[in-house]
Protein backbone atom coordinates (compact mmCIF):
# COMPACT_ATOMS: atom_id res chain seq x y z
CA UNK A 1 0.00 0.00 0.00
CA UNK A 2 1.52 3.26 -1.22
CA UNK A 3 -0.02 6.75 -1.21
CA UNK A 4 0.56 8.65 -4.67
CA UNK A 5 -0.23 11.74 -6.21
CA UNK A 6 -2.43 12.03 -9.68
CA UNK A 7 -2.16 14.82 -12.34
CA UNK A 8 -4.68 16.63 -10.83
CA UNK A 9 -3.37 16.97 -7.03
CA UNK A 10 -5.82 13.89 -5.37
CA UNK A 11 -4.04 11.10 -3.81
CA UNK A 12 -4.28 7.97 -5.15
CA UNK A 13 -3.83 4.57 -3.22
CA UNK A 14 -2.12 1.91 -4.67
CA UNK A 15 -2.58 -1.76 -3.42
CA UNK A 16 -0.64 -4.58 -4.00
CA UNK A 17 -2.29 -7.35 -6.06
CA UNK A 18 -2.06 -10.77 -7.28
CA UNK A 19 -3.71 -10.37 -11.16
CA UNK A 20 -2.95 -7.78 -12.84
CA UNK A 21 -6.23 -7.65 -15.15
CA UNK A 22 -8.89 -7.96 -11.46
CA UNK A 23 -5.87 -5.31 -9.38
CA UNK A 24 -6.20 -3.14 -12.18
CA UNK A 25 -10.21 -2.85 -12.50
CA UNK A 26 -10.32 -3.08 -8.64
CA UNK A 27 -8.06 0.30 -8.43
CA UNK A 28 -9.84 2.12 -11.29
CA UNK A 29 -13.23 1.33 -9.25
CA UNK A 30 -11.58 2.39 -5.53
CA UNK A 31 -10.25 5.48 -7.25
CA UNK A 32 -13.88 6.16 -8.28
CA UNK A 33 -14.91 6.16 -4.41
CA UNK A 34 -16.20 2.58 -4.31
CA UNK A 35 -14.59 0.26 -1.86
CA UNK A 36 -14.18 -3.03 -3.91
CA UNK A 37 -11.37 -5.98 -3.44
CA UNK A 38 -9.32 -7.78 -5.29
CA UNK A 39 -11.14 -11.10 -5.30
CA UNK A 40 -14.67 -9.32 -5.51
CA UNK A 41 -14.29 -7.84 -8.85
CA UNK A 42 -12.25 -11.47 -9.54
CA UNK A 43 -15.66 -13.30 -9.10
CA UNK A 44 -17.96 -10.86 -10.59
CA UNK A 45 -16.12 -10.39 -13.45
CA UNK A 46 -16.07 -14.45 -14.00
CA UNK A 47 -12.39 -14.43 -14.13
CA UNK A 48 -11.63 -18.00 -12.94
CA UNK A 49 -11.82 -20.24 -16.45
CA UNK A 50 -9.75 -23.51 -18.09
CA UNK A 51 -8.34 -23.16 -21.30
CA UNK A 52 -6.14 -25.10 -23.43
CA UNK A 53 -5.29 -23.65 -26.52
CA UNK A 54 -2.62 -25.87 -28.71
CA UNK A 55 -3.18 -23.96 -31.60
CA UNK A 56 -1.80 -20.75 -30.13
CA UNK A 57 1.72 -20.50 -28.99
CA UNK A 58 3.32 -18.34 -27.07
CA UNK A 59 7.17 -18.52 -27.55
CA UNK A 60 6.97 -21.98 -28.97
CA UNK A 61 4.67 -23.38 -25.98
CA UNK A 62 1.18 -23.74 -26.26
CA UNK A 63 -1.32 -21.42 -24.16
CA UNK A 64 -3.06 -23.32 -21.19
CA UNK A 65 -5.44 -20.11 -19.96
CA UNK A 66 -6.59 -20.49 -16.61
CA UNK A 67 -8.51 -17.20 -16.61
CA UNK A 68 -10.80 -15.88 -19.11
CA UNK A 69 -9.77 -13.58 -22.15
CA UNK A 70 -7.85 -10.60 -21.40
CA UNK A 71 -10.22 -7.62 -21.07
CA UNK A 72 -13.04 -9.63 -19.88
CA UNK A 73 -12.85 -9.01 -16.34
CA UNK A 74 -12.74 -5.43 -16.90
CA UNK A 75 -15.72 -5.07 -19.13
CA UNK A 76 -17.80 -7.58 -17.27
CA UNK A 77 -17.35 -5.94 -14.09
CA UNK A 78 -17.73 -2.82 -15.15
CA UNK A 79 -21.24 -3.34 -16.79
CA UNK A 80 -22.35 -5.90 -13.89
CA UNK A 81 -21.88 -3.23 -11.68
CA UNK A 82 -23.28 -0.65 -13.85
CA UNK A 83 -20.89 1.60 -14.03
CA UNK A 84 -19.91 3.86 -17.56
CA UNK A 85 -16.79 3.09 -19.00
CA UNK A 86 -14.49 4.05 -21.96
CA UNK A 87 -12.33 1.86 -24.01
CA UNK A 88 -10.37 2.90 -27.22
CA UNK A 89 -8.10 1.43 -29.69
CA UNK A 90 -5.50 3.36 -32.15
CA UNK A 91 -3.63 2.44 -35.43
CA UNK A 92 -1.49 5.44 -34.70
CA UNK A 93 0.88 5.24 -31.79
CA UNK A 94 1.28 9.08 -31.94
CA UNK A 95 -2.34 9.68 -31.45
CA UNK A 96 -2.72 7.04 -28.97
CA UNK A 97 0.01 8.60 -27.06
CA UNK A 98 -1.60 11.97 -27.20
CA UNK A 99 -4.91 10.91 -26.24
CA UNK A 100 -3.22 9.05 -23.18
CA UNK A 101 -1.65 12.51 -21.88
CA UNK A 102 -4.93 14.26 -22.72
CA UNK A 103 -6.97 12.02 -20.26
CA UNK A 104 -4.38 12.22 -17.82
CA UNK A 105 -4.61 15.76 -17.61
CA UNK A 106 -8.00 15.74 -16.88
CA UNK A 107 -7.31 14.15 -13.62
CA UNK A 108 -8.67 10.29 -14.88
CA UNK A 109 -6.31 7.32 -14.35
CA UNK A 110 -5.96 5.34 -17.51
CA UNK A 111 -5.91 1.47 -17.45
CA UNK A 112 -3.76 0.34 -20.43
CA UNK A 113 -2.83 -3.29 -22.07
CA UNK A 114 0.95 -3.65 -22.81
CA UNK A 115 3.61 -6.11 -23.72
CA UNK A 116 5.10 -7.38 -20.89
CA UNK A 117 8.85 -7.98 -22.34
CA UNK A 118 9.09 -3.56 -23.45
CA UNK A 119 8.58 -2.67 -20.16
CA UNK A 120 11.79 -1.92 -18.74
CA UNK A 121 11.39 -1.70 -15.21
CA UNK A 122 10.40 -5.42 -14.50
CA UNK A 123 13.37 -8.05 -14.07
CA UNK A 124 14.10 -10.95 -16.39
CA UNK A 125 12.19 -12.86 -14.80
CA UNK A 126 9.04 -11.28 -16.22
CA UNK A 127 10.41 -10.17 -19.23
CA UNK A 128 8.46 -12.32 -21.94
CA UNK A 129 6.19 -11.73 -25.27
CA UNK A 130 3.06 -11.69 -22.93
CA UNK A 131 1.00 -9.49 -25.03
CA UNK A 132 -1.68 -8.76 -21.66
CA UNK A 133 -0.15 -7.07 -19.10
CA UNK A 134 -2.74 -4.30 -17.64
CA UNK A 135 -1.12 -1.23 -15.96
CA UNK A 136 -2.69 1.93 -14.58
CA UNK A 137 -1.04 5.42 -15.60
CA UNK A 138 -1.02 7.92 -13.04
CA UNK A 139 0.00 10.93 -14.48
CA UNK A 140 3.14 12.11 -16.83
CA UNK A 141 5.99 15.01 -15.98
CA UNK A 142 8.72 15.84 -18.23
CA UNK A 143 8.50 12.58 -20.85
CA UNK A 144 8.16 9.99 -17.75
CA UNK A 145 4.78 7.99 -16.56
CA UNK A 146 4.17 7.38 -13.71
CA UNK A 147 3.04 3.68 -13.54
CA UNK A 148 0.78 2.31 -10.69
CA UNK A 149 1.77 -1.80 -11.80
CA UNK A 150 -0.76 -3.57 -8.83
CA UNK A 151 1.85 -6.70 -9.45
CA UNK A 152 4.59 -4.69 -8.08
CA UNK A 153 4.48 -3.49 -4.23
CA UNK A 154 4.37 0.40 -4.91
CA UNK A 155 4.43 2.74 -8.39
CA UNK A 156 7.09 3.48 -10.61
CA UNK A 157 8.33 4.94 -13.19
CA UNK A 158 8.33 4.54 -17.26
CA UNK A 159 9.93 6.42 -19.68
CA UNK A 160 7.54 7.79 -22.47
CA UNK A 161 9.42 5.85 -25.40
CA UNK A 162 9.01 2.78 -24.00
CA UNK A 163 5.62 3.24 -23.08
CA UNK A 164 4.94 3.30 -26.21
CA UNK A 165 7.16 0.89 -27.58
CA UNK A 166 5.00 -1.61 -24.68
CA UNK A 167 1.41 -0.04 -25.76
CA UNK A 168 2.43 -0.53 -29.77
CA UNK A 169 4.44 -3.65 -29.56
CA UNK A 170 4.85 -5.11 -33.40
CA UNK A 171 3.97 -8.81 -33.79
CA UNK A 172 1.12 -11.04 -33.45
CA UNK A 173 -1.86 -9.67 -31.09
CA UNK A 174 -0.31 -6.48 -31.02
CA UNK A 175 -2.66 -4.71 -28.08
CA UNK A 176 -2.78 -1.39 -30.14
CA UNK A 177 -2.41 1.25 -26.73
CA UNK A 178 -6.16 -0.77 -25.72
CA UNK A 179 -6.55 1.90 -23.26
CA UNK A 180 -9.81 2.20 -20.77
CA UNK A 181 -11.01 4.63 -18.09
CA UNK A 182 -14.25 5.03 -16.20
CA UNK A 183 -16.28 8.05 -16.55
CA UNK A 184 -18.72 7.14 -13.87
CA UNK A 185 -19.65 4.67 -10.69
CA UNK A 186 -23.29 3.97 -10.00
CA UNK A 187 -22.90 5.19 -6.32
CA UNK A 188 -25.10 2.23 -4.85
CA UNK A 189 -23.59 -0.69 -6.91
CA UNK A 190 -26.01 -3.78 -6.63
CA UNK A 191 -22.98 -6.29 -5.28
CA UNK A 192 -25.23 -8.98 -4.25
CA UNK A 193 -26.68 -8.85 -8.34
CA UNK A 194 -23.58 -9.01 -9.84
CA UNK A 195 -22.02 -11.66 -7.74
CA UNK A 196 -24.81 -13.72 -8.47
CA UNK A 197 -24.51 -12.94 -12.61
CA UNK A 198 -20.76 -13.54 -12.14
CA UNK A 199 -21.36 -16.71 -10.61
CA UNK A 200 -23.98 -18.13 -12.94
CA UNK A 201 -22.06 -16.84 -15.87
CA UNK A 202 -18.59 -18.76 -14.74
CA UNK A 203 -20.91 -22.26 -13.56
CA UNK A 204 -21.90 -22.15 -17.79
CA UNK A 205 -18.05 -21.44 -18.84
CA UNK A 206 -16.94 -24.32 -16.86
CA UNK A 207 -19.29 -26.48 -17.81
CA UNK A 208 -21.21 -25.94 -21.03
CA UNK A 209 -19.16 -24.58 -23.50
CA UNK A 210 -19.86 -27.75 -26.37
CA UNK A 211 -16.30 -27.95 -27.10
CA UNK A 212 -13.56 -30.22 -25.59
CA UNK A 213 -10.78 -27.46 -25.07
CA UNK A 214 -12.84 -25.19 -22.43
CA UNK A 215 -13.64 -25.94 -19.15
CA UNK A 216 -13.71 -28.88 -17.17
CA UNK A 217 -13.60 -31.05 -20.66
CA UNK A 218 -10.16 -28.90 -21.27
CA UNK A 219 -8.72 -30.25 -18.17
CA UNK A 220 -9.09 -33.78 -19.38
CA UNK A 221 -7.67 -33.48 -22.81
CA UNK A 222 -5.17 -32.13 -21.52
CA UNK A 223 -4.61 -34.29 -18.62
CA UNK A 224 -4.71 -37.09 -21.35
CA UNK A 225 -2.25 -35.58 -23.64
CA UNK A 226 0.23 -34.99 -20.46
CA UNK A 227 0.24 -38.78 -19.99
CA UNK A 228 1.04 -39.70 -23.09
CA UNK A 229 3.47 -36.82 -23.82
CA UNK A 230 7.13 -38.44 -22.74
CA UNK A 231 6.32 -41.12 -25.51
CA UNK A 232 5.30 -39.09 -27.89
CA UNK A 233 7.71 -35.89 -27.70
CA UNK A 234 10.38 -37.10 -25.74
CA UNK A 235 11.34 -36.66 -22.07
CA UNK A 236 13.17 -33.30 -22.72
CA UNK A 237 10.25 -31.58 -24.84
CA UNK A 238 7.88 -33.24 -22.92
CA UNK A 239 9.62 -31.29 -19.83
CA UNK A 240 9.38 -28.20 -21.51
CA UNK A 241 6.06 -28.60 -22.11
CA UNK A 242 5.51 -29.08 -18.39
CA UNK A 243 7.12 -25.81 -17.35
CA UNK A 244 5.37 -24.09 -19.72
CA UNK A 245 2.37 -25.31 -17.77
CA UNK A 246 3.80 -25.16 -14.46
CA UNK A 247 3.72 -21.06 -15.83
CA UNK A 248 0.08 -21.04 -16.55
CA UNK A 249 -0.45 -22.05 -12.98
CA UNK A 250 1.87 -20.59 -10.93
CA UNK A 251 4.11 -17.80 -12.46
CA UNK A 252 1.41 -15.24 -14.49
CA UNK A 253 0.33 -13.92 -11.12
CA UNK A 254 -2.58 -16.05 -10.58
CA UNK A 255 -2.26 -15.92 -6.97
CA UNK A 256 -1.51 -19.46 -6.38
CA UNK A 257 -2.66 -22.73 -7.72
CA UNK A 258 -4.42 -20.97 -11.01
CA UNK A 259 -6.33 -18.07 -9.32
CA UNK A 260 -8.33 -21.67 -7.45
CA UNK A 261 -6.99 -19.25 -3.92
CA UNK A 262 -8.21 -15.92 -5.38
CA UNK A 263 -11.86 -17.46 -6.16
CA UNK A 264 -12.02 -19.10 -2.87
CA UNK A 265 -11.59 -15.76 -1.71
CA UNK A 266 -14.40 -14.20 -3.47
CA UNK A 267 -16.77 -16.84 -2.62
CA UNK A 268 -15.54 -16.11 1.34
CA UNK A 269 -16.40 -12.65 0.90
CA UNK A 270 -19.82 -13.95 -1.15
CA UNK A 271 -20.84 -15.44 1.73
CA UNK A 272 -20.32 -13.11 4.01
CA UNK A 273 -22.94 -10.60 1.91
CA UNK A 274 -25.45 -13.18 1.41
CA UNK A 275 -25.18 -14.42 4.80
CA UNK A 276 -24.95 -18.22 3.49
CA UNK A 277 -23.66 -21.10 5.12
CA UNK A 278 -23.56 -23.12 1.82
CA UNK A 279 -21.00 -20.59 0.20
CA UNK A 280 -18.76 -21.00 2.83
CA UNK A 281 -18.67 -24.72 2.56
CA UNK A 282 -17.85 -24.34 -1.21
CA UNK A 283 -14.93 -21.85 -0.55
CA UNK A 284 -13.58 -24.54 1.20
CA UNK A 285 -13.85 -27.03 -1.71
CA UNK A 286 -12.44 -24.28 -3.99
CA UNK A 287 -9.39 -23.61 -1.34
CA UNK A 288 -8.81 -27.96 -1.38
CA UNK A 289 -8.96 -27.82 -5.18
CA UNK A 290 -6.60 -25.08 -5.29
CA UNK A 291 -4.14 -27.33 -2.52
CA UNK A 292 -4.30 -30.21 -5.43
CA UNK A 293 -3.61 -27.26 -8.68
CA UNK A 294 -0.24 -27.02 -6.12
CA UNK A 295 0.22 -30.57 -6.06
CA UNK A 296 0.11 -31.10 -9.15
CA UNK A 297 2.54 -28.06 -10.01
CA UNK A 298 5.12 -29.65 -7.19
CA UNK A 299 4.93 -32.94 -8.72
CA UNK A 300 4.97 -31.53 -12.42
CA UNK A 301 8.21 -29.50 -10.85
CA UNK A 302 9.97 -32.79 -9.61
CA UNK A 303 9.37 -34.63 -12.99
CA UNK A 304 11.40 -31.51 -14.51
CA UNK A 305 14.05 -31.45 -12.05
CA UNK A 306 14.55 -35.28 -11.93
CA UNK A 307 13.83 -36.10 -8.52
CA UNK A 308 12.18 -39.75 -7.45
CA UNK A 309 12.18 -40.95 -10.85
CA UNK A 310 10.37 -44.38 -10.11
CA UNK A 311 7.27 -42.18 -7.93
CA UNK A 312 7.33 -39.15 -9.48
CA UNK A 313 6.25 -39.86 -13.06
CA UNK A 314 3.78 -37.70 -16.13
CA UNK A 315 1.15 -40.44 -15.15
CA UNK A 316 1.17 -39.47 -11.95
CA UNK A 317 0.75 -35.69 -12.86
CA UNK A 318 -1.61 -36.39 -15.62
CA UNK A 319 -3.60 -38.14 -12.81
CA UNK A 320 -3.68 -35.11 -10.49
CA UNK A 321 -5.03 -32.82 -13.13
CA UNK A 322 -7.80 -35.41 -13.96
CA UNK A 323 -8.30 -35.62 -9.93
CA UNK A 324 -8.28 -31.58 -10.49
CA UNK A 325 -10.84 -32.21 -13.01
CA UNK A 326 -13.36 -34.31 -11.59
CA UNK A 327 -13.34 -32.09 -8.50
CA UNK A 328 -14.36 -28.66 -10.35
CA UNK A 329 -16.87 -31.02 -11.95
CA UNK A 330 -18.70 -31.54 -8.66
CA UNK A 331 -17.68 -27.86 -7.44
CA UNK A 332 -19.42 -26.04 -10.30
CA UNK A 333 -22.40 -28.24 -10.36
CA UNK A 334 -22.68 -27.68 -6.60
CA UNK A 335 -22.30 -23.92 -7.22
CA UNK A 336 -25.00 -23.81 -9.70
CA UNK A 337 -27.50 -24.83 -7.33
CA UNK A 338 -26.35 -22.77 -4.58
CA UNK A 339 -26.67 -19.70 -6.53
CA UNK A 340 -30.05 -20.87 -7.83
CA UNK A 341 -31.26 -20.21 -4.09
CA UNK A 342 -29.65 -17.31 -3.47
CA UNK A 343 -31.75 -14.30 -3.30
CA UNK A 344 -30.99 -11.07 -4.84
CA UNK B 1 20.90 -24.42 -8.10
CA UNK B 2 22.06 -21.01 -7.59
CA UNK B 3 20.02 -19.50 -10.22
CA UNK B 4 16.74 -20.48 -8.93
CA UNK B 5 17.66 -18.59 -5.90
CA UNK B 6 19.00 -15.23 -7.65
CA UNK B 7 16.43 -14.98 -10.29
CA UNK B 8 13.98 -14.33 -7.39
CA UNK B 9 16.12 -11.88 -5.17
CA UNK B 10 15.07 -8.87 -7.68
CA UNK B 11 13.08 -7.01 -4.59
CA UNK B 12 9.65 -7.73 -6.90
CA UNK B 13 7.64 -10.01 -5.18
CA UNK B 14 4.37 -11.01 -6.31
CA UNK B 15 1.26 -11.19 -3.91
CA UNK B 16 -0.19 -15.23 -3.56
CA UNK B 17 -3.49 -15.24 -1.81
CA UNK B 18 -3.18 -17.52 1.71
CA UNK B 19 -5.56 -17.83 4.82
CA UNK B 20 -4.32 -16.43 7.68
CA UNK B 21 -5.17 -17.53 11.59
CA UNK B 22 -8.88 -16.48 11.20
CA UNK B 23 -9.23 -18.39 7.85
CA UNK B 24 -9.80 -14.95 5.60
CA UNK B 25 -7.67 -14.61 2.79
CA UNK B 26 -4.92 -12.28 2.47
CA UNK B 27 -2.25 -11.48 -0.06
CA UNK B 28 1.44 -13.18 0.79
CA UNK B 29 4.42 -13.08 -0.83
CA UNK B 30 5.95 -16.49 -0.59
CA UNK B 31 6.13 -17.83 -3.72
CA UNK B 32 5.86 -21.58 -4.12
CA UNK B 33 8.96 -24.02 -5.00
CA UNK B 34 7.34 -24.92 -8.14
CA UNK B 35 7.25 -21.74 -9.40
CA UNK B 36 11.07 -20.81 -8.99
CA UNK B 37 12.11 -24.60 -10.61
CA UNK B 38 9.88 -23.17 -13.72
CA UNK B 39 11.24 -19.79 -14.33
CA UNK B 40 14.61 -20.73 -13.57
CA UNK B 41 13.95 -23.82 -16.39
CA UNK B 42 12.71 -20.30 -18.88
CA UNK B 43 15.38 -18.32 -18.10
CA UNK B 44 18.42 -20.81 -18.86
CA UNK B 45 16.26 -21.65 -21.92
CA UNK B 46 16.16 -17.83 -23.06
CA UNK B 47 19.93 -17.44 -22.31
CA UNK B 48 21.01 -20.63 -23.75
CA UNK B 49 19.19 -19.84 -27.18
CA UNK B 50 20.94 -16.12 -27.08
CA UNK B 51 23.89 -17.46 -26.55
CA UNK B 52 24.15 -20.02 -28.92
CA UNK B 53 22.61 -17.81 -31.65
CA UNK B 54 25.63 -15.93 -31.11
CA UNK B 55 28.18 -18.52 -31.21
CA UNK B 56 26.35 -19.85 -34.87
CA UNK B 57 26.76 -16.47 -36.05
CA UNK B 58 30.19 -15.89 -35.44
CA UNK B 59 30.73 -19.35 -36.99
CA UNK B 60 29.07 -18.31 -40.04
CA UNK B 61 26.19 -20.53 -39.97
CA UNK B 62 23.77 -18.01 -39.04
CA UNK B 63 22.84 -14.49 -39.75
CA UNK B 64 22.63 -11.55 -37.28
CA UNK B 65 19.76 -11.41 -37.67
CA UNK B 66 19.10 -14.60 -35.79
CA UNK B 67 20.92 -13.41 -32.96
CA UNK B 68 18.53 -10.19 -32.50
CA UNK B 69 15.62 -12.49 -32.53
CA UNK B 70 16.60 -14.92 -30.05
CA UNK B 71 17.48 -11.32 -27.86
CA UNK B 72 13.73 -10.49 -28.20
CA UNK B 73 12.50 -13.78 -27.47
CA UNK B 74 11.00 -14.36 -30.53
CA UNK B 75 10.50 -17.01 -33.51
CA UNK B 76 10.22 -16.81 -36.83
CA UNK B 77 6.56 -16.23 -37.55
CA UNK B 78 6.49 -13.71 -34.75
CA UNK B 79 9.53 -11.71 -36.49
CA UNK B 80 7.86 -12.27 -39.63
CA UNK B 81 4.36 -10.68 -38.29
CA UNK B 82 6.25 -7.95 -36.06
CA UNK B 83 8.36 -7.03 -39.49
CA UNK B 84 5.75 -7.50 -41.77
CA UNK B 85 7.97 -9.72 -44.02
CA UNK B 86 6.58 -13.23 -45.33
CA UNK B 87 7.90 -16.11 -43.33
CA UNK B 88 9.45 -18.00 -46.05
CA UNK B 89 11.28 -14.40 -46.73
CA UNK B 90 12.39 -13.77 -43.28
CA UNK B 91 13.75 -17.55 -42.89
CA UNK B 92 16.29 -17.38 -46.08
CA UNK B 93 17.09 -14.14 -44.38
CA UNK B 94 18.46 -16.37 -41.88
CA UNK B 95 21.23 -17.33 -44.22
CA UNK B 96 24.27 -15.16 -44.18
CA UNK B 97 25.22 -14.73 -47.79
CA UNK B 98 21.69 -13.57 -48.54
CA UNK B 99 21.35 -11.24 -45.45
CA UNK B 100 24.97 -9.37 -46.70
CA UNK B 101 22.95 -8.43 -50.02
CA UNK B 102 19.74 -7.03 -48.12
CA UNK B 103 18.64 -3.36 -48.87
CA UNK B 104 19.11 -0.70 -46.42
CA UNK B 105 14.72 -1.03 -46.81
CA UNK B 106 14.17 -4.25 -45.80
CA UNK B 107 17.25 -3.78 -42.68
CA UNK B 108 15.11 -0.71 -41.72
CA UNK B 109 12.07 -2.53 -40.97
CA UNK B 110 13.47 -5.66 -39.31
CA UNK B 111 15.58 -2.60 -37.02
CA UNK B 112 12.11 -1.39 -36.18
CA UNK B 113 10.81 -4.69 -35.54
CA UNK B 114 13.50 -5.41 -32.64
CA UNK B 115 14.47 -1.85 -31.83
CA UNK B 116 17.66 -1.97 -32.70
CA UNK B 117 19.89 0.71 -35.20
CA UNK B 118 20.61 -0.89 -38.70
CA UNK B 119 24.20 -0.35 -37.81
CA UNK B 120 23.40 -2.96 -34.54
CA UNK B 121 21.32 -5.09 -36.81
CA UNK B 122 24.48 -6.17 -39.10
CA UNK B 123 26.46 -7.54 -35.99
CA UNK B 124 26.62 -9.42 -32.66
CA UNK B 125 28.88 -8.75 -29.55
CA UNK B 126 32.18 -10.54 -29.37
CA UNK B 127 31.54 -11.56 -25.59
CA UNK B 128 28.82 -13.15 -23.46
CA UNK B 129 26.50 -10.72 -22.62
Amino acid sequence: MATELKANGKPFVHYHAAHCESGVTSALLRDKGMDISEPMVFGIGSGIFFGYLPFMKMTGLPISTFRAAPGSIFHKTAKRLGAEFVTKKFRNPQKGMDELKQVLKTGQIVGMTTNMYWLPYLSERFRWNFLGHNIIALRETDGVFRISDSMLEHPIDCPVADLERARFAPGPANPHGYMYYLKSVNPRPDLRNASIKGMKSTCFMMLNIPMPIFGVRGMRFLAKKVIKSPDKLGFDEACRQLVGLIRWVEEVGTGGGGFRYMYAAFLQEAAQLFGSGELADLSKEMNAIGDSWRAFSVTAARIVKQRNKEKETFAKAGGLMLICAGREENFFKDLGKVVGKLKT
Amino acid sequence: MELEKEIFKDGMPKGYYTQNDNRKYVLDTNHCWSEEVCVAAIVSEVRANIENARKEVIAGLKSPLCYHMAVRQMDVKFLARAAGIAVFRVKRHMRPEIFAKLKSSVLDRYAVALAVTPEELKTVPDSEA
